[in-house]
């Protein structure tokens, strides 16, 4: 361990750290531009620059090595006169249109231009100017003001994995761009306008409405995958402006999905802000006493087993438990959160989580990935598992579909029955993850979806105890959901027993007439002609494909507008906080099943969301602990809880066919909807369109 | 003796009668009063009056929706939003003020970057409504069509100070 | 017919004629006061005061006077409505009750009674109630406050008025007013009494509210005083009952201290300007100090107007009840020693 002197103190560091990692330590700021913990060195920004003793010249911090018995200075006149120096070369061709800039009051450059910069410049000739670049629906690029720190290039080289970007040209005329006329593609571009030091990427659906200054800002969790990234919601009045994410090293570490990120404008768009009542086969406007008296005439008399619900895909887990409890009040266990029929053991918490953990990806030595495309599916997942990649000594397998995942993977083909060999070590892959110290395998939700389902899971899981995934200290079997509530609903007991009846078993009920009033929580996606007899109560905050099934719309809270607990496909409990209010006369859900119970006279006993959360905690302890993962005991599960089955040779796919666009909030949104021409659209284009 | 003298001077209202004789010798000395409609008083190139927003010789308007004047305010008088305008640049959708709520400190004018917010010298905007004192854009963008000579002039005169 | 005539009509008639020729005077006198009072403080502040309505602004107080009653009346939702509007009818007409007595010249009073002066005292006193009621009645803590700090304040003056009128009154030996005018044929009280002439005065600036002494009304502590909820004709009773009480108060003074109607000299020129001049004129320079120490004077604080009334005004007027007793009796000077033995 080296020891070193930073302004006069000594400080003892790891080796192989740098400098300025040191001077951080020692607690002296050094600012910087180019350089991020996260990223590849690249000092080219030298902001960094201080003094070493025995030095003949500054040095760069952030590239230096540090040495034992090295005596650094970050806080001399010298120092200050570099710092000056080099912030009016900085700003020689950085233009001065803070006022017009987005990032304008969170800007690196501005902060430390007035930190550390001289207050003036000299420069009186013309300044550079760098035609705008349209980068893509996400992002704008305003060239001008960058200041080729190559933050964005480097992410984009060694987080996303798409090497899109680059700079072209040789000093004054360098430029940053993507060589050829192309959009960013990545999933994670978002993630370069934070990274943006100065304001050359901005977000475009956010420019210009809102100043940092003016938004209220609410630390959150996000919905709109399983990866329950750390969000922080800006608002500004009762609109939700932007969403950026918040550092969680176990989850998202400092990234976002794009989806997760940019959706946000779907949330103030065909919004559900009133009850409605059908009369007259048509929907029309009606006050809560109403929607509710219509609710109680047709469930009044109704027996229990003729009542069933469905949760969706972002329901909190307090609205879930709040239903659960007014179900099994009414007498009725038919009830799924499942919506799309995956087949799980609701019993075994670990035959539907990510046992492994996000952060455990990084000791793994070998992957296999079954039916997933995590890249589309959990893109800042995916990001990890290229982190783990990066590393090297890292084998990925595939079976199901052959995409770009950013990282090498062997591909063996989608068919299924090849997960029999796997298990029995029959298959290549099978021996790779024999000899690994840490194998995992990522079941996708897609898989689990399949009428086989079942048999899959199975296999999986002789995968796993084959191949010597299970033992202590590792768990390398892995569901990866892709609903935010999933996990959520399956620990609170969303699911059916004692003969109850699951998804399909509703759905099926339904069509024979013999379920006649479900209540879909914010279940979209149904098949509309099973469900034309069946009294259907929606709740919910989009007028998606669900509320136009309904019989009676309750206006519920989207996830920024209500305080509710999700779990992440880890099985991190996580509380998201209200940022803005719901439109209208919308509310809480679990405030509104609550009410609810009372119209129907089954009064549920909570009045407030610390009593649905002791409750949610007196079903499940996991609701117990926020934010820490429960490991899951390793039970049986497979054919004989889950039922069996012949796996069928159909390919695996991944569920999700258009990343843009996969819940009521992101279907509502013009920018996913943009994102969807650019990206998924093209694919999908033959060549006799236009 | 300067107990007898304290006591004897306020048993004659002896300050009391000095302060009335001053106050009725001023009785008799002109009155300073300016006859207001008729006769004005000089202003200041520095007067904080009614608020206006510019635009520059070609027409196009000033403002271009930094916020700083909407974050200053310290009545928070001011509202603003924005979008880019078709031509991509950074324009106000609306930009209110509130003129019951101002308080006429001329902090808006100096944050703003590009002059574009003055307050000028028209002080007679008395309305019969309070609606009528809640300007808009348009109102604003008129004001500054209106008195442009005269804020060009006062801005000119106080360059130098600034 | 005739009888009726005689013996009930023409009289009441004829009283509401005097009445008239008395109340219509004292409210354009009231109204004129508002446009002197603005006229002389502008002066003395070096402003011009009203000069836009009518010539000099004369016709200022009457276009206040039309726009009050003009205006909408406003009655506070919570307020107790009964008592709100029967406050300033109280104050306004005590106001004017109280000159019945006022001898304006020789014989030329309303009613010649014997208890002028205590009569006047009383309704003086009573003036208090439409203020209390006003404070109370808004139900507004602004009001009250206001109120309350009157009628303390009232009450309080009130107790030395009392005994200087007393030191007045056995000078005089008689309650009629114009016995007291009558007393003062040879020198005016105001010479042998004067330091209860000051005393008195100062009190009647209490006693109406006036500066320095407008405490019920400090604009910055109380907006107005017991008078905050009021608008339109209900304000203008008050305004009118307060600047007529002031006229009352200053006619008072001349009265117990100025010799009323009588001229300074009993001599030509003096003696040929009719009695009601003379006292008008008196009035008018009592009410000019009023307005004088208005634009002179800031506002007392209230302990040091209560330690005033209490500590300084009482002992000196219950001294001067003695002193004045004492010399009248050693010297004979008792008026109406016969009678009164």
């Amino acid at each position: 361990m080296p020891k070193l002197t930073i302004d006069g103190k000594e400080i003892e560091v790891d080796a192989g750290m740098t400098v300025l990692q040191a001077c951080e330590q020692a607690g002296a700021e050094v600012p910087r531009f180019c350089y991020h913990e996260r990223l590849p060195l690249s000092g080219n920004c030298r902001m960094c620059l201080v003094e070493m003793e025995r030095a003949p010249k500054p040095v760069a911090s952030c590239c230096m090595p540090v040495g034992d018995g090295m005596v650094i200075h970050t806080n001399t006149e010298k120092v200050k006169k570099m710092r000056e120096a080099v912030m009016e070369f900085l700003l020689i061709n950085h233009p001065l249109d803070c006022p017009i800039c987005d990032q304008g009051g969170e800007c690196d450059l501005q902060d430390q231009a007035m930190a550390y910069g001289a207050g003036m410049s000299r420069f009186v000739e013309s300044k550079r100017a760098v035609p705008d670049k349209d980068f893509s629906p996400l992002i704008r690029g305003v060239m001008t003001r960058c200041i080729h720190c190559t933050r964005c290039v480097r992410f984009a080289n060694e987080i996303c994995g798409t090497s899109e970007l680059g700079g072209v040209f040789r000093g004054e005329h360098l430029e940053i761009g993507t060589y050829v006329d192309k959009a960013i593609s990545s999933e994670l571009s978002g993630n370069m306008i934070d990274l943006c030091p100065v304001g050359a990427l901005t977000s475009a659906p956010y420019a210009y409405k809102a100043r940092p200054w003016e938004l209220s800002k609410t630390e959150s969790v996000d919905v709109l995958d399983a990866v329950g990234c750390n969000i922080r919601v800006d608002a500004r009045g009762d609109a939700v402006m932007r969403i950026v994410p918040r550092l969680n090293e176990d989850v998202n570490e400092e990234w976002l999905g794009d989806k997760s990120r940019f959706a946000c404008d779907g949330l103030n768009r065909q919004r559900l802000d009133q009850p409605y009542v059908k009369k007259g086969g048509k929907l029309q406007p009606a006050t809560w006493d109403e929607a509710f008296a219509a609710i109680k005439a047709k469930a009044d008399g109704l027996d229990g087993s003729k009542i069933a619900a469905l949760a969706g895909d972002t329901v909190d887990v307090e609205a879930m438990t709040a239903l659960k409890d007014l179900l099994n009040a009414l007498g009725s266990k038919n009830m799924d959160c499942r919506q799309e029929s995956s087949t799980v053991d609701p019993n075994v918490r670990a035959s539907y989580i990510f046992n492994t953990t996000i952060a455990g990806i990084e000791q793994a030595d070998a992957l296999l990935i079954v039916g997933s495309n995590p890249r589309i599916e959990a893109p800042v997942l995916n990001a990890r598992i290229r982190k783990r990649y990066l590393m090297g000594g890292f084998k990925v397998g595939v079976v199901g579909p052959n995409t770009e995942l950013t990282y090498k993977a062997e591909h063996y083909g989608d068919d299924p029955a090849m997960l029999r060999d796997i298990a029995s070590g029959a298959h290549a892959f099978g021996k790779i993850l024999q000899n690994a110290e840490n194998p995992m395998i990522i079941v996708g939700a897609g898989a689990l979806m399949r009428s086989d389902g079942a048999a899959i899971l199975a296999a999986c899981k002789t995968i796993a105890d084959a191949t010597g995934m299970i033992k202590d200290g590792w768990n390398g079997f892995n569901v990866l959901q892709t609903a935010a509530s999933r996990v959520g609903g399956l620990d609170i007991g969303f699911a059916p027993t004692d003969g109850g009846l699951d998804t399909a078993g509703i759905l099926d009920a339904c069509g024979d007439g013999k379920v006649e009033l479900l209540y879909l929580l914010a279940a979209d996606g149904m098949e509309a002609a099973k469900l034309s007899d069946t009294f259907i109560v929606y709740q919910g905050h989009h007028g998606d494909s669900g509320a136009h099934l309904a019989d009676v719309i309750l206006p519920g809270a989207a996830y920024t507008e209500k305080n509710g607990t999700y779990v992440n496909t880890e099985g991190r409990v996580q509380q998201g906080h209200l940022a803005v209010f719901p439109p209208g006369e919308a509310k809480e859900d679990w405030a509104v099943i609550r009410a609810l119970s009372g119209v129907l006279g089954k009064t549920l006993p909570y009045d407030t969301l610390a009593q649905v959360r002791a409750r949610m905690a007196e079903i499940n302890p996991v609701f117990a602990t926020v934010n820490e993962i429960q490991p899951a005991d390793w039970q049986d599960f497979g054919p004989s809880t889950v039922g069996g089955g012949d796996i069928q040779s159909k390919p695996l796919k991944s569920h999700i066919r258009n990343y843009y666009m996969t819940d009521p909030i992101s279907r509502a949104s013009e920018t996913m909807a943009a994102c969807t021409a650019e990206f998924s659209g093209e694919a999908e284009r033959t060549g006799t369109d236009g | 003796m300067s107990f007898i003298d304290r006591h004897l001077r306020s048993f004659l209202l002896a300050e009391l009668l000095q302060g009335m004789w001053l106050t009725f010798r001023y009785m008799f000395r002109p009155s300073v009063t300016l006859n207001y409609p008729y006769e004005k008083g000089p202003l200041s190139p520095r007067f904080r009056g009614e608020h206006a927003l510019r635009r520059y010789p070609n027409g196009e308007e000033r403002c271009i929706a930094c916020k700083l004047c909407e974050a200053v305010c310290p009545a928070q008088a001011i509202t603003i939003e924005a979008e880019p305008r078709d031509d991509g640049s950074r324009r106000t959708t609306r930009y209110d003020i509130d003129m019951t709520k101002c308080i006429y400190c001329g902090f808006c004018e100096e944050a703003c970057p590009v002059d574009a917010i003055v307050e000028g010298p028209n002080f007679e905007y008395a309305t019969e409504t309070r609606e009528e004192l809640m300007y808009d854009k348009e109102k604003l963008l008129d004001n500054g069509a209106r008195w442009e000579v005269e804020i060009a002039q006062r801005l000119r005169a106080d360059a130098p100070y600034r | 017919m005739v009888e009726l005539w005689d013996n009930y009509l023409w009289p009441l008639i004829w009283i509401v004629i005097k009445i008239l020729v008395i109340v219509v005077p004292i409210l354009l006198a009231v109204a004129y006061l508002t446009y002197a009072e603005r006229k002389v403080i502008g002066a003395m502040h070096l402003r011009k005061g009203p000069n836009v309505v009518g010539p000099f602004g004369l016709l200022q107080p009457l276009a206040d006077g039309a726009k009050l009653f003009l205006k909408e009346t406003i009655i506070p939702s919570s307020a107790n409505r009964a008592v709100f509007l029967v406050a300033p009818m109280l104050t306004f007409f005590l106001a004017l009750v109280a000159w019945a007595v006022i001898p304006f010249g020789e014989g030329l009073v309303l009613a010649d009674i014997n208890v002028g002066l205590l009569y006047l005292f009383a309704i003086s006193s009573l003036g208090v109630y439409g203020v209390l009621m006003a404070g109370w009645a808004s139900n507004s803590k602004y009001a009250f406050l206001g109120a309350l700090r009157s009628a303390a304040q009232m009450v309080s003056y009130e107790v030395s008025m009392g005994f200087v009128i007393i030191s007045v009154l056995i000078c005089v030996g008689s309650l009629n007013l114009t016995a007291v005018v009558e007393a003062q044929r040879d020198m005016w009280f105001v010479i042998p009494l004067l330091p209860m002439a000051v005393v008195f005065f100062i009190s009647t600036l209490a006693e109406t509210n006036r500066h320095p002494f407008d405490l019920p009304e400090a604009e910055a502590e109380l907006v107005a005083g017991y008078n905050v909820e009021y608008s339109a004709m209900t304000f203008a009773l008050f305004f009118l009952g307060e600047y007529a009480n002031m006229i009352l108060m200053c006619a008072m003074t001349t009265i117990l201290f100025l010799g009323g109607w009588l001229p300074p000299l009993d001599i030509a020129p003096f003696n040929l300007i009719p009695g009601p001049v003379w006292f008008a004129l008196k009035i008018s320079a009592l009410l000019f100090i009023f307005i004088w120490v208005r634009a002179s004077f800031p506002r007392y604080r209230y302990d040091q107007l209560m330690r005033l009334g209490w500590k300084v005004f009482l002992p000196l007027s219950l001294a001067a009840v003695v002193i004045v007793s004492g010399v009248l009796v050693a010297f004979d000077m008792v008026p109406n020693a016969a009678a009164a033995g």
